[in-house]
């Protein structure tokens, strides 16, 4: 288990049996019988939360004492005073840990990842698609965090680091084809089934991890703190960012990068215990400099978002100029897999975007008989990418969540194109950190705090 | 005189899984809020469906109102407040006294008493108690029952909602005649094989 909790689970009392976990699972780890209750097998699972999104038996009104639900709650890390129902499968909750944290004054730093201000508006009555931003930075600051910043900067980061990567690889100096490591789902399904071909993991942690590593480091100094007394919290769409805090390796001098990770849901349940209105919020802008981000860092929430911003800067350092047309919509893959090529400075780019973990197998077996010829790889475990995530808002009507992932789509989508900075190397503030305190790409300091190993144990 | 029976939802039990998702549907289907998209985080009130999922060692399957003909409850009811509405019986909450005789005339279970919420909130009443006059609070109740999701455009939510397309509407007006033209085919065929002699075809 690497050192990491159960994040998912399901509760026998509730659940009747019925499969649809067992069927949504991309790895087959649920077992059980038809009509008895069904348990997750921890060695498969990769916590990705799909079951926790697709599962309907719940905890009736009918049926359970009022004192048993309030005690399911306090064992779920849920505030007792949630009116959500309960539901078979669940994911571990931190939101009463971090709200007695912040109760306590220590100095808090606080990330978002891109897709939650494309659904987090869900949870308080708005309409699928509600791109909300702003009121998600007031929000935060409402809260009590003291620097409201944002993982969609450090995903600029990572193109910066992986795209180094990708084009230092490329030159010869590492196996290929290279997939990505921002998905901590697809890390793990890696380490379970294919511990062969971890060298083809990018060393990059992913943004979450980055942000938590930047905010102990150059965040603290700014602020003038001992990175020990750093808070750091991330807010994620996702249920296995939980594990990945936990990793191994995910630390700096004995310093978490990340203390705490709340799901969407999580927050929204946090907002409604302060009585925080975020429908009626103004507003705000994320916190500078580590707040800062640009298009290509905000469709990391997507399938083929990671493909796309990397393509962005690869384009422009390989032959420096700007790609041609910023929209690669070529790589905006839904279900399955995708594949795609670039031409640059007369070489052909072949790239692979997998959605859906159940996809990657045929790829990976390739990968192992040397019969890939692709470059570089994508792979997202949830099959729309981040937006559609376990941790993200559960919506209740199951005929309407096709629906209300194309509008959480295309709302990260518009967030891209309205931006003025849609290219990872344009941030102004990534440069500045370069100049600051990194230095380049790959270099010392990046490699001892942005990069890690996978596949350890301890 | 009504000519047409009431249709009225019904679960196939050998297709049903017990996933619950219809109660999940009908819940949010009565939810009074009318968000949009609605998701688990936002809802107003504990989910309180109208029809009940039943598992036995025999059979799986939700049980709901048949929507009777001369239908007990609405016989039953003191305050007059079941009545027919677009083909269906529904219970008009306003007028009910949550005085239960329905729950005990439906032979199917098929009514049930539940909180009134309003702004995530129970509705509360002030009630006379046994012991001198106290005044308490307790939750106002109200009777609910299927009513068949009449004014949504879709049709039933659970309907809609059920992943194994165990539940339908029972088309009852004409099952009898349909019923009949099956037997009638049966018979013919059986009468065939019987008097192969008679060179009927």
């Amino acid at each position: 288990m690497n050192g990491q909790q159960n994040v998912i689970r399901i509760d026998s009392d509730i659940c009747t049996g019925c499969g649809r976990c067992k069927d949504v699972c991309p790895v087959g780890a649920v077992e059980g019988v038809q009509g008895t209750p069904h348990s997750i097998r921890e060695d498969v699972c990769v916590l990705c939360g799909q079951c926790v999104q697709q599962c309907s038996a719940f905890a009736s009104f009918y049926e359970q004492h009022p004192a048993c639900i309030a005690e399911k709650k306090r064992e779920r890390g849920l505030f007792v005073s949630e009116a959500a129902p309960l539901f078979a499968a669940w994911h571990t909750g931190d939101a009463p840990r971090v709200a007695s944290r912040l109760a306590e004054g220590c100095h808090s730093m606080v990330q978002c990842a891109p897709a939650v201000r494309a659904a987090i508006g869900e949870e308080f009555g708005m309409p699928a698609g509600a791109l909300t931003p702003g009121r998600l930075a007031a929000a935060l600051r409402r809260l009590g965090f003291d620097r409201v910043y944002d993982t969609n900067f450090a995903a600029d980061l990572t193109i910066m680091e992986e795209g180094s990567e990708l084009l230092q690889r490329m030159e010869g100096a590492g196996p290929l084809p290279m997939f990505t490591s921002c998905c901590p789902a697809w890390v793990r399904y890696a380490e379970q089934q294919f511990p062969d071909l971890l060298e083809h993991l990018s060393s990059c942690k992913s943004p979450q991890q980055m942000a938590g590593a930047v905010f102990k480091s150059y965040g603290a100094q700014l602020d003038g703190v001992d990175p020990r007394q750093v808070f750091s919290v991330a807010v994620m769409p996702c249920t296995c960012k939980k594990a990945e805090a936990q990793r191994p390796g995910m630390e700096h001098d004995g310093v978490r990068d990340v203390d705490a990770v709340l799901t969407t849901g999580e927050l929204a349940a946090m907002l409604r215990q302060a009585h925080i209105d975020f429908a009626a919020l103004p507003d705000e802008p994320f916190d500078r400099p580590l707040g800062s981000y640009s298009g290509a860092g905000n469709i990391f929430g997507l399938t083929g978002g990671v493909m796309e911003a990397a393509l962005r800067t690869a384009y422009e350092l390989v032959t420096g100029e700007p790609v041609p047309c910023t929209e690669l919509v070529y790589v905006r893959g839904g279900e399955g897999i995708r594949h795609a090529t670039l031409t640059m400075d007369g070489r052909t780019f072949r790239v692979a975007v997998v959605a859906g973990l159940q996809h990657v197998r045929p790829l990976l077996e390739a990968v192992r008989a040397g019969t890939c010829d692709v470059n570089f790889v994508e792979v997202m475990c949830c099959p729309q990418g981040c937006i559609s995530g376990g941790g993200q808002p559960k919506v209740l009507l199951p005929f309407q969540r096709d629906e209300v992932y194309a509008a959480r789509k295309a709302a990260l989508y518009r967030h891209d194109a309205e931006l003025a900075c849609r290219k990872s190397h344009e941030n102004p503030q990534v440069q500045a950190l370069y100049r600051e305190f990194l230095g380049e790409p790959l270099g010392h300091v990046s490699h001892s705090l942005l990069h890690t190993v996978y596949g350890q144990t301890r | 005189m009504q000519s047409q029976l009431s249709d009225f939802v019904v679960a196939d039990a050998s297709r049903c899984i017990g996933c619950r998702v219809c109660e999940v549907a009908c819940a949010v289907a009565h939810n009074a809020t009318g968000k949009e998209h609605p998701v688990a985080g936002n809802l107003d009130s504990p989910l309180l469906p109208r029809l009940y999922l039943v598992r036995t060692p025999l059979a799986t399957a939700p049980v709901q109102c048949r929507h009777c003909e001369d239908a007990p409850c609405a016989a039953s009811c003191p305050a007059g407040a079941i009545r027919r509405k677009d083909g269906a019986l529904v219970v008009e909450e306003a007028r009910c006294v949550g005085c239960k005789t329905c729950m005990l005339a439906c032979p199917f279970g098929a009514v049930e008493l539940v909180p009134v919420y309003a702004q995530g909130r129970a509705v509360m009443q002030t009630v006379q108690t046994e012991d001198g006059g106290v005044c308490t609070v307790s939750p106002v109740m109200v009777a609910v029952k299927c009513d068949m999701c009449t004014g949504r455009q879709a049709g039933p939510a659970c309907v809609q909602a059920c992943p194994c397309g165990a539940l339908r509407m029972a088309a009852v007006s004409d099952l009898r005649r349909r019923r009949c033209a099956q037997a009638a085919a049966g018979l013919a065929k059986y009468v065939t094989a019987l008097h192969p002699e008679d060179g009927r075809s």
